[in-house]
């Protein structure tokens, strides 16, 4: 077998099928996808000719099959890439906060907030990153990111829903609707349901005591509240 | 905007922005504070501006939004100027109405003012109203005239007088002695004398001192701090330059908890007004006085409330607090002396310089002057933010001001100061309201919520909810407190269930002398005083807990929910709303609830339709036998 050393949208080809490609590239001047996307299009032409010819019509589905190959090995590459460019983007915006702050060891909470107001959470990448240019340590980012309430560690779900326990809330009801939202949602507080759509949290106090018991979705503040509106409440952010 | 240079120029400046105001004009002003936000404002002010457009007084017409007027009961308020008629609970769709009639025609729309609960008379001024009229707003007053975003608004209303009268004729040492003339005591909390503090870090060694703002507010139910933070920034902001002027520092921060985004938002924009205008940064005033401030944003953490905790957070740290052999009025901050304020102490700082000590030392009790911002909330008909003088009886506030009780229920207690403080109960009913009183009664000031409890409200679930939220808030340093309120929790947990013993009471009592004596910060010292209180004028409740019995049947463990057979209808609610199906039942059979099924969770009870009023709750004596599936209903008559 002939050791092969170049690659492919991800996949290992024989060193003339690289030559190949590249004579095609530099006499196309098209990218390495629009060339796998021609081919495959040419393949179909192909296929449709040899569909009554029954040798030309099982090379042409073996050939097939191996594009399809290609093409699935592509969009993984392609989703890597794009992950990897999402988060040198995500790292962009945060030298911009960093530098915003001088680089100051004692904005590090202020910066972690200010990266959250954009992702809604904290991944870890960020952190490393916020570690390695502040050079304080990760542990110590671990010890802050997890000690105060306002930072969030996992994805957050779609919308925020937000049940007030604080004094006020409590004496007029607060714990039962948190208990329904609970049944409504099927998570506990703290949680994010399985499809992401929602995270339920509790609070200890809006500032809205005249509406308790009150939740808020997002930035709406349903007020008041009977344990007979909470899913009708829900259902319409669906 | 070229910079002030004077007090002189700003005076200069006060008389052109009057004189660019028509004290005729009729402007619409439209309360933004967070509880009419919460119910709407924005809609109406949206309303409002298109309704002037499409009856063509856009220009003719202002329309402003401002700070928190306190009755967030009755929110949204709506006041038209310059008659300063009240209107509540407006909704957009009320726009039209009031600009045609009472904009244009000159008339009052009757149904959004104020009725009176008792006479049903309606009231169109705000100072009418028994909510305002027997509340004394000093500091809050401001909020309810002025646009939080517009310094201008604050200057015309005399902002900034007292600092331009400080910097250009006072020395530090005058506004200090003057400070602590007038006895001032932090509103914070523990009401430390304002001016004491100040003086130990003005005499304490080094060149580089801060003073803060300390606007995280964490006591739930407890929102005086936002509101003057957002609806009136400036004049915390000039409290604080005075302060930095008599202490001798240069750099000041303001703490905000990051759960108030409008807070932050409108400090930010007033810091930069300020700045702009040469209030704030080199050379103030032309008095060679520098300052700056810098905002800080707390990330959700109850105990960086504490000072040395809060300085932690400051740094960039963790917030937790340390031991306090040195106060952090000598080291603070990176070690430099350091004076922390709450929000109320700062804005009271203006009036004082203003009007003198002597005026400030007419207002209130013997051992507590001024005035007092409560956020009065819980089981009471007018929700909302208080000022009064210090010494007003706890019943005048409850019952004048906070219209006594909703649905006829009868009066239980009042919670004090939050986490760190008690329950009053009704015999202290009395008593006046200042720092040296409220302790004696067990509670304390605190920051000053004020949550009215009724009696469907259960003690032991109180007690239990602060212990609770406190253990939760713990951060753990120290033992006493960390291991404490655990312990408090489970044997309050266990009461609650119906699984306590007599001997529980007194574990309760042993612990909370450990937690007072031995923990490191106020956080833990007071931690126990929720359960003190509440075991010492409540005894009774725990005791009949212990035998079984929630009398307010709040625990649910405790209660039972059962449909009385001689009253059911047989209208299906129950049956409909039941989460789990245990109500069982057929048309014109009565219902049963299941109760292998029940998970207690109130649902029947809440639809039952008053007028059968067959859902019971029983707690304390046994649950009668169901009667058999499809008995009928009883028959009407």
């Amino acid at each position: 077998m002939e050791k092969s050393k170049s690659k492919f949208v991800g996949v290992r080809i024989t060193d003339e099928q690289a030559s190949i490609l590249s004579r095609l590239q530099k006499d196309s001047k098209l990218s390495k996808t629009e060339i796998l996307l021609k081919g495959l299009s040419v393949l179909d032409e192909f296929y449709a000719l040899g569909l009554d010819h029954k040798p030309l019509s099982d090379e042409l589905s073996a050939l097939e099959k191996e594009a399809f190959h290609y093409a699935t090995e592509l969009r993984r590459v392609r989703k890597r890439e794009e992950a990897i460019s999402e988060m040198v983007q995500e790292l962009h915006e945060i030298d911009k906060i960093v530098d915003k702050y001088h680089c100051e060891k004692s904005a590090l909470i202020q910066i972690l907030l200010e990266i959250q107001a954009n992702t809604h959470w904290l991944p870890k990448h960020a952190l490393m990153w916020v570690s390695e240019r502040l050079d304080v340590p990760m542990s110590q980012i671990r010890q802050i990111t997890t000690f105060y309430k306002a930072f969030h560690l996992k994805p957050r779900g779609e919308h925020l829903v937000r049940v007030c326990l604080g004094t006020a809330c409590h004496v007029r009801g607060g714990p039962r609707i948190l208990e329904y939202t609970e049944r409504a949602l099927g998570i506990k507080a703290g949680e994010t349901t399985e499809n992401m759509k929602f995270t339920l949290e509790s609070v200890n106090c809006l500032g809205c005591c005249a509406l308790g018991p009150v939740i808020v979705v997002d930035n709406d503040y349903h007020g008041r509240l009977s344990t007979s509106q909470i899913e009708k409440i829900l259902s319409s952010y669906t | 905007m070229t910079k002030l240079e004077s007090a002189a120029d700003l005076g200069k400046l006060r008389k052109q922005i009057l004189s660019r105001i028509d004290p005729k004009k009729p402007c619409i002003t439209i309360c933004s504070g967070t509880g009419c936000q919460a119910s709407g404002c924005e809609k109406i002010s949206a309303a409002f501006q298109e309704e002037l457009k499409n009856q063509k007084l856009s220009d003719k017409v202002d329309v402003r939004r401002t700070g928190c007027h306190g009755f967030c009961e009755k929110g949204p308020i709506v006041i038209i100027y310059p008659e300063e008629i009240c209107y509540l609970q407006v909704k957009p769709e009320d726009a039209s109405e009031v600009v045609s009639q009472t904009i244009k025609g000159g008339k009052i729309v009757d149904r959004l003012l104020y009725a009176d609960a008792a006479t049903g008379k309606r009231i169109a001024h705000e100072s009418d109203i028994p909510f305002y009229k027997n509340q004394k707003r000093l500091i809050l007053d401001n909020n309810r005239k002025i646009d939080p975003k517009s310094i201008d608004d604050y200057i015309a209303l005399n902002g900034y007088s007292a600092l331009a009268k400080t910097l250009s004729g006072l020395s530090p040492k005058q506004v200090l002695d003057e400070v602590k003339k007038a006895n001032l005591r932090g509103r914070g909390g523990a009401g430390f004398p304002a001016g004491r503090k100040w003086e130990t870090t003005r005499n304490a060694p080094g060149d580089v001192k801060y003073v803060i703002v300390n606007c995280d507010e964490g006591d739930p139910g407890a929102y005086m701090d936002r509101s003057l933070m957002e609806g009136n920034p400036h004049l915390v902001i000039e409290g604080l330059i005075i302060g930095a002027y008599a202490i001798g520092s240069h750099e000041g921060f303001i703490y905000v908890r990051q759960e108030y985004p409008l807070a932050v938002e409108n400090t930010e924009l007033a810091i930069k007004k300020a700045e702009e205008y040469g209030l704030l940064g080199k050379n103030i005033l032309g008095s060679g006085f520098d300052f700056k401030i810098t905002i800080h944003r707390g990330a959700g953490a109850f105990v960086s409330g504490e000072s040395s905790a809060l300085m932690c957070a400051i740094e960039g740290k963790v917030g937790e607090p340390r031991p306090k052999y040195v106060h952090s009025s000598v080291k603070g901050v990176w070690d430099r002396p350091s004076n922390l304020n709450n929000v109320e102490t700062w804005a009271t700082v203006p009036f004082i310089i203003n009007n003198g000590a002597d005026w400030f030392n007419g207002i209130g009790t013997k051992g507590s002057k001024g005035t007092k911002i409560f956020s009065l909330v819980g089981k009471v008909n007018n929700t909302g933010l208080v000022e009064v003088p210090m010494g007003m009886a706890l019943r005048d506030i409850i019952e004048k001001i906070g219209g006594g009780i909703p649905n006829g229920k009868k009066f239980k207690a009042v919670q004090t100061g939050g986490p760190s403080g008690g329950c009053i109960p009704e015999k202290f009913l009395d008593l006046p309201v200042d720092f040296d009183e409220l302790a004696q009664a067990g509670s304390m000031m605190g920051s000053g919520g004020m949550i009215i409890m009724d009696e469907d409200t259960c003690m032991v679930d109180t007690a239990k909810y602060f212990a609770n939220f406190l253990a939760d808030e713990s951060c753990g340093k120290c033992v006493p407190c960390r291991e404490g309120l655990k312990q408090i929790c489970k044997i309050l947990d266990k009461i609650s269930t119906g699984k306590g013993k007599e001997d529980d009471i007194k574990d309760l009592e042993d612990l909370a002398e450990v937690l007072r004596d031995a923990s490191l910060c106020s956080l833990g010292q007071t931690a126990a005083n929720p359960v003190l209180s509440t075991l010492r004028y409540f005894r009774g409740e725990y005791e009949a807990h212990i035998r079984g019995e929630c009398p307010a049947k709040v625990c649910k463990a405790l209660i039972t929910y059962y449909i009385d057979p001689e009253k059911c209808r047989a209208c299906g609610l129950c049956l409909k709303n039941c989460p789990v199906g245990a109500v069982s039942g057929k048309k014109g059979a009565v219902h049963i609830i299941d109760q292998g099924k029940c998970i207690k969770c109130g649902a029947c009870f809440d639809v039952c339709p008053e007028k059968f009023d067959a859902v019971a709750r029983i707690s304390g004596r046994p649950v009668p036998k169901a009667v058999p599936p499809g008995t009928e209903i009883k028959k009407r008559g």
